[in-house]
């Protein structure tokens, strides 16, 4: 046996490890059908990166579309995943999400007590071009949930910064989007803080907690990181060493583990190594330092991959003297897509559309195979007087003062790009021509605005173009942006479709399970779209669930 | 507007405890999240102090401007953020505890065991008030004072009442711990000699 123990602290049926959609999604569907589990969490808090997220679940033909009229089918959304997929999906794991998607978002809103609503005007990331995209309802997230439900668990819960707490999505977008901030309703947000309704991810995983732990009374144990998974002679697994307070806690599990740790987000050689990114930084805390890439390959599991191309990776900027648990915190940057900004490289030149990061994301790795560097991964978020009279720069509002060290300001564009090293003639260029077609609301270089879901987020409708205005008013800001990364990885461990972890000799390993983040995006293939990684997440966890819990102890 | 109020007490004279009040220098770092400060004055200071909005922890400079050096009972001042929209004040209070009827409230209060504590803790979170006298300071007497503290922050910009909501729960805990290690400080360094 690898590692196995003398003696086991805890024995049960199945463990999950990790606290995020797809642990607790198969845990509640492996308690459901009579195993015992056990979660087993390595931070302080229960939710994982789902609950620090935006809480979409993106499901075609979802059956509160239904309920409002919206009119989609299966074939469309089996379309539009295609589409996503670019080829490089397995079509069989794809075939299977879209089979099980429904029966899964369905029985934890029936059984576990997921109050799901559709979010209305929220378009598909590629409608209307792609085949099969709709214009609204496939983003599911929860009704608000009242926290002061978990009890003891309100407090060990995770918040998040990354979301306004307490709005609802068709909310934040009637009250004019992430831009137009200084109309929103804040006195409603103030009293659902204060009564701690949540909403977004928080809310959505407030929901899940209290379905396993309090609802099923699914054992939680919380800074207890899984350092080993143990197996017996044959390979299978039994079992995981964990450690808790300081010390080696076995816990057995008869039916199955299932691994659902995130990403690597947080372990830098693995970024080198598998994203092909000198450096980058995480939104999210300091959990997903890729621990599934570690244990799983440990027992032989293969890894697999997805184009790193165009994946969910992002530029962001830490404000000096902000920080989440301790570390800094990087946000991801949407504010180059708003009217009055734009983003340059170091040559001084715009490279993208910078509202829609789908487009802009294989562009973060350009090469330049003359001067053997990669151009874009160190760029400046440009903005000018108008921007900060109107929209806000992370929690900073129009108008405030920006905290010293956040942004290089200049009277003229000329003296801003001497200050940055950055060809002044080249900078004035790309500046006037950005100028000449904003004041037109038009983007001929990159197609800014050409895109309803990015208007919707972060458009402000006073322009003829929402996302276009120029920067012609003194001061110049720059800040400088770097890639982030938000959980949402190339590789991962392979898998097969009852979620099995699969051995690098192209056998099932007996006893794993892989969902969620850590399990290698086979069916989505070579793109992306908000919230489908809630929806597989949920989706696999229930098939792994239900497949660990027919096993034979 | 966020506000807290929170008293203790200890078996000092009150002139001791004006006097180390009175030189910020001494309990400054008893601040949750201080890092720094900067006297400018008798009246002006600058500080620099980490705090908690929901999530986020932000470094948050505020101007504080003492209204009245009210010896040995008072002193009131006023802040007003300097990178952040927001203003408040509050002020220590120093009085000579003798009201045994007062002082012996608390221990009675833990006698009367759930119901009075359920009591206690609905008055802290309705009324962000609170008091610390059932320590092993407490219990009237010679040379028994009690120091009192209440800090107000309005936060203002269109965001104030989403950040207003987001504080609220961290104001007690601040004035508590800071009234609290000033007076077990106190207490320390006038402890008899063993």
């Amino acid at each position: 046996m690898a590692g196995a123990p003398a003696r086991w602290d805890l024995e049960t049926d199945v463990v999950s490890i990790g606290s995020g959609l797809g642990g607790l999604s198969a845990a509640i569907a492996a308690h459901d059908l009579g195993a015992t589990c056990v979660v087993l969490e390595k931070a302080g808090k229960l939710g994982g990166l789902s609950g620090f997220g935006g809480g979409e679940v993106f499901v075609p033909a979802n059956h509160k579309m239904k309920e409002l009229g919206l009119a989609d089918t299966l074939d469309e959304g089996r379309r539009y995943y295609e589409f996503i997929a670019a080829g490089y999906a397995s079509a069989k794991h794809q075939k299977k999400l879209l089979d099980t998607m429904h029966e899964a978002i369905r029985y934890v809103g029936e059984k576990a007590g997921l109050r799901w609503k559709a979010c209305q005007g929220l378009p598909d990331y590629y409608y209307p071009n792609a085949p099969g995209s709709k214009a609204s309802g496939r983003y599911l997230s929860v009704e608000l949930f009242d926290a002061k439900t978990l009890g003891e668990w309100q407090a060990k819960t995770w918040l998040t910064p990354i979301m306004p707490p307490g709005a609802l999505h068709e909310e934040m977008y009637a009250w004019g989007g992430l831009a137009k901030v200084t109309t929103w309703d804040y006195e409603l947000l103030g009293k659902r803080i204060a009564e701690d309704l949540r909403s977004f991810g928080p809310g959505m995983m407030a929901a899940f907690v209290k379905a396993a732990v309090i609802d099923r009374k699914i054992p939680a144990y919380l800074e207890t990181p899984v350092r080993a998974l143990v197996a017996d002679a044959n390979g299978a697994v039994i079992g995981v060493r964990a450690e808790r307070s300081g010390k080696d806690f076995y816990v057995r599990a008869r039916k199955g583990v299932i691994l659902a740790v995130g990403g690597y987000d947080h372990n830098k050689s693995m970024a080198r190594m598998f994203e092909e990114m000198p450096d980058w930084n995480a939104v999210f805390p300091a959990y997903l330092d890729g621990d599934h890439m570690v244990m799983g390959p440990e027992l032989g599991a293969a890894i697999a991959s997805v184009p790193p191309t165009n994946l969910a990776l992002f530029y962001g900027y830490s404000i000096p003297g902000e920080e989440v648990e301790g570390r800094a915190f990087w946000r991801s940057s949407w504010e180059g897509g708003v009217p009055h900004a734009i983003w340059v490289n170091k040559a001084g030149e715009r490279f993208c559309d910078e509202s829609f990061y789908k487009e802009y994301q294989p562009k973060i790795r350009h090469w330049d195979g003359k001067k053997q560097e990669q151009p874009n991964t160190d760029i400046y978020l440009i903005f000018d007087g108008n921007y900060r009279e109107r929209y806000p720069l992370g929690s900073f509002m129009p108008g405030q003062e920006l905290p010293e060290g956040m942004a290089v300001v200049a009277n003229t564009p000329r003296e801003l790009a001497q200050r940055l090293e950055i060809d002044p003639d080249r900078f004035e260029g790309t500046l006037a021509r950005f100028n000449a077609n904003a004041e037109k609301g038009e983007d001929p270089d990159f197609g800014r605005g050409s895109m309803p879901w990015a208007i919707r987020l972060v458009g402000d409708m006073d322009y003829k173009n929402p996302l276009l205005g120029p920067l012609n008013k003194p001061p110049y800001h720059a800040v400088r942006l770097r890639p982030v990364s938000v959980g949402i990885n190339s590789h991962g461990l392979a898998w097969n479709l009852d979620a099995q972890v699969m051995h690098v000799r192209g056998r099932p390993i007996e006893g794993l399970y892989t969902v969620g983040n850590s399990a290698a995006l086979l069916d989505l293939g070579g793109g992306y779209q908000s919230g489908t990684s809630n929806s597989r997440a949920i989706t696999w966890g229930y098939v792994a669930g239900r497949h660990a819990a027919a096993r034979k102890s | 507007m966020p506000e807290a109020e929170y008293s203790t007490t200890a078996r000092l004279p009150v002139q001791v405890i004006w006097d180390y009040v009175r030189e910020m220098d001494n309990w400054a770092p008893f601040l949750r999240g201080y890092q720094s400060h900067e006297k400018q004055s008798d009246t002006e200071s600058v500080w620099v102090l980490k705090g908690d909005v929901g999530m986020v922890t932000r470094t948050v400079k505020f101007r504080v401007h003492v209204d009245e050096w009210g010896e040995p009972e008072r002193v009131r001042f006023t802040l007003k953020g300097v990178n952040e929209p927001m203003e408040g004040g509050g002020e220590f209070r120093l009085a000579p505890y003798e009201d045994a009827s007062a002082a012996a409230a608390a221990p009675a209060l833990a006698k009367l065991g759930l119901f009075a504590r359920m009591l206690r803790w609905l008055y802290r979170l309705f009324a962000g008030r609170t008091e610390r006298a059932e320590g092993a300071n407490a219990g009237p007497g010679a040379g028994l004072s009690r120091l009192g503290f209440t800090l107000r922050i309005k936060p203002g910009g269109p965001m104030g009442p989403m950040v207003d909501a987001l504080m609220k729960p961290l104001m007690l805990p601040v004035a508590e711990e800071l009234a609290d290690r000033i007076m077990a400080e106190l207490e320390k360094r006038n402890a008899p000699p063993s």
